[in-house]
């Protein structure tokens, strides 16, 4: 039998490449599919948080005035990091029920559906960046060797939506309303973050417990690198990437103790 | 050489639930959290054990609910076993639900990529390949187009394409025969063939015991997840076969009143009646060459059986047969519904079916036309009725044998030379 390119080939590398491509045909499929029959295409990655962005200029500048500089460079920034936050999380909740066929194939590596869900969304927000980086230049943001910094906030965002994504997409398979309580959910913590405010404006004695939402580190450090051209709260990053990790761990572990389950619960 | 395939004492244990098992956490927290505990569990597979050889093919067979498709996605390790396991050496290929993974929305050549690389392969592998893919499914006029535009015979196609370069050392196949066009049938036929010579170890699960018998090496028979038998598959299929027949008559109410057929044959249950009575024949006629009821007939004239029935209940793709049988027991010839390739839907109330033979080439003798009508796996009969409906073949003189097929002598001289050459020989 042709076998030539399984034995030509280590095993170990041939599942790396695997893998890969799995993921890319996976998360092209889910591009093309979202945008195979609309007029304006990638563009919608765009054009909702343009929208949004006039809403919150509109609203902070000239009926509720905070006083935050740069503030249209400020609050899409805030925007494009939290809806990659909140619309991948929220899809990788169905990651599992989504995809029941591929589910039951032999062999099929159940734990690649939420890193494809977390994946296509991250391109929207990357296909996004570019328009972020030219707003901040026109804003008058100062765009300094510290955005070099910016790929390490990514992965860190990218990671964290990745380990919740684990927990919540498992706990979808036995309850069915998880998306719809995460969606209520994540709309009040919405509020809890500071998209179109200063974390800054915050009292002291609720800090603490604010603190404990991972987003407000990242948006903050977000704006740290891209406007203000500073360093980010690097203690803070890092007490956060520990516990990343430690979440990625527990969710891909309980992930996969339940991965053989979904087969019968589908 | 070692077995491609071990399982040892496998189990699957399925939890069944309360009715009002909490599917949100809505319910959950509002009834309680104690409901989401399974309240019973059975096993879908238990102490389930065998090896194949590397490039035999074994055929599954068992009543529905018996565990076939469980082992099956045990084997290609969809799920974890609660006891036992299986070792499977190299690479595995299904054909299992053609189709998935598939999405109207994106071209054929799209969806071959995404499908190839779903089953295993790299998309380098997958271009490789690419076009022989597309020529084995017949599709290059239509590759570009989005799937939404393709007939499901051409979807089962693509998919079998794809499966068919997936080169697997190990193929599970899951009653995917039984879809696409008869030509089609055949060439996905001659692949699995060949796939067999290339030395692929093959699972089949299949209703079809005539295909288990004729493709397959050994046969598994499961029944309520257990294994009853795994042998030559002449043998065990024919094992199972019996065993149909014995659920049949298990199953025939033993209070039934005797009737009496058109032609005035008795109907008597357990002796030439048989089966559940879920589907009833309610008349068989048999229809000359004039469309008229009859009894006899000349060989070759056309015969037409008509059964009518009767299906108090819905019943799902019943199964008809007729057997045209001597009166001393051999089957002349057997047909059904099923080997004709025709999938009848769900049956209810009064119906009729038919049967048209262009002629009936049998020798003169009695015979008699034996009709049933089968659960749709041949699991047992809802109704047959044996050597009820008498059929005379009008003899003819000096002919032996059963069949009689149309033939005519023809009578002609030899050249006088060789004559003279025998005549000689002879003296």
């Amino acid at each position: 039998m042709g076998k030539t390119s399984t034995v030509e080939t280590p095993l170990y590398e041939r599942r790396l490449v695997y893998l890969r491509d799995l993921l890319c045909e996976l998360v092209v499929r889910d591009m093309r599919l979202r945008y195979k029959r609309s007029i304006l295409g990638v563009a919608w990655s765009l054009l909702n948080p343009l929208a949004q962005l006039l809403v919150f200029s509109f609203l902070f500048r000239l009926v509720l005035p905070l006083n935050i500089p740069n503030y249209p460079s400020f609050v899409f920034t805030g925007v494009l990091a939290w809806n990659w936050f909140q619309t991948a999380l929220f899809l990788t909740t169905g990651a599992i029920t989504d995809n029941r066929e591929l589910i039951k194939r032999p062999g099929f590596p159940v734990a690649v559906l939420p890193v494809v869900t977390v994946t296509t969304n991250f391109i929207h927000f990357l296909l996004a960046l570019p328009g972020l980086l030219l707003f901040i230049v026109f804003d008058g943001g100062r765009l300094t060797g510290a955005a070099l910094l910016l790929p390490f906030v990514i992965m860190l965002q990218f990671l964290l939506i990745l380990s919740l994504g684990y927990l919540v997409a498992t706990f979808h398979v036995t309850f069915r309303d998880t998306q719809h309580l995460l969606s209520v959910f994540l709309m009040l913590l919405f509020y809890l973050t500071p998209v179109f405010y200063d974390a800054s404006i915050l009292p002291a004695r609720y800090r603490a417990l604010y603190n404990l939402n991972p987003m407000v580190h990242l948006i903050t450090a977000y704006r740290a690198v891209l406007i203000q051209g500073g360093l980010p709260d690097l203690r803070a990053l890092l007490i956060l990437g520990v516990l990343v990790g430690g979440v990625l761990w527990l969710g891909y572990t309980v992930f996969t103790r339940a991965s053989c389950h979904f087969v019968e619960e589908l | 050489m070692s077995d491609a395939i071990v399982v040892q004492n496998l189990g699957k244990r399925f939890r069944r639930y309360h009715a009002d098992r909490p599917t949100t956490l809505k319910e959950a927290l509002l009834r309680g959290l104690r409901r989401i505990k399974p309240a019973e569990s059975f096993w879908a597979l238990r102490d389930v054990s065998f090896g194949v050889a590397p490039g035999r093919m074994v055929g599954v067979i068992g009543p529905n609910g018996a565990g076939k498709s469980t082992l099956l996605q045990l084997i290609g390790s969809v799920g974890r076993p609660d006891e036992g396991r299986v070792t499977v050496h190299g690479r595995i290929g299904a054909l299992l639900d053609l189709g998935a993974g598939f999405h109207p929305d994106l071209t054929g050549r799209e969806n071959v990529f995404i499908n190839g690389v779903i089953s295993g392969l790299t998309r380098h592998e997958v271009a490789q390949r690419f076009d022989s893919i597309v020529d084995f499914a017949e599709l290059e006029a239509f590759i570009d187009n989005p799937l939404r535009t393709y007939s499901t015979g051409m979807q089962m196609r693509l998919g079998f394409a794809v499966a068919a370069y997936m080169e697997p050392e190990i193929l599970l196949i899951d009653e995917v025969l039984a879809v696409g066009d008869l030509a089609f049938q055949r060439k996905c036929l001659d692949r699995i063939a060949r796939f067999k010579a290339e030395g692929c170890t093959i699972i089949l699960v299949s209703h079809d015991i005539a295909s288990i018998r004729q493709l397959c090496d050994e046969a598994l028979w499961l029944r309520q997840g257990e294994l009853v038998a795994y042998g030559p598959s002449d043998v065990v299929a024919g094992q199972y076969v019996t065993e149909m027949t014995a659920e049949t008559r298990r199953r025939t109410p033993a209070m039934r009143p005797t009737r009496r057929t058109s032609t005035g044959a008795e109907l008597r249950v357990n002796e030439n009646r048989f089966g559940s009575m879920e589907i009833e024949i309610v008349a068989v006629r048999l229809l000359g060459p004039a469309g008229l009821s009859i009894t006899e007939l000349d060989s070759g004239d056309p015969l037409r059986v008509e059964i009518e029935y009767m299906a108090p209940e819905p019943i799902c793709s019943p199964i008809f047969g007729v057997t045209v049988s001597r009166a001393d027991g051999l089957v002349c010839y057997d047909t059904s519904t099923e080997a004709a390739g025709l999938h009848l839907p769900i049956v209810q109330g009064r119906g009729r079916i038919s049967l048209q033979f262009e002629r009936l080439d049998l020798i003169g003798d009695q015979y008699f036309v034996d009709v049933g009508i089968y659960e749709r796996e041949w699991t047992y009969a809802y109704d047959y009725h044996w050597h009820v409906y008498p059929l005379l073949v009008r003899p003819t003189r000096g002919e032996k044998g059963v069949l009689r097929p149309p033939n005519r002598w023809a009578v002609g001289s030899v050249p006088s030379f060789q004559t003279s050459l025998l005549a000689s020989e002879v003296s």
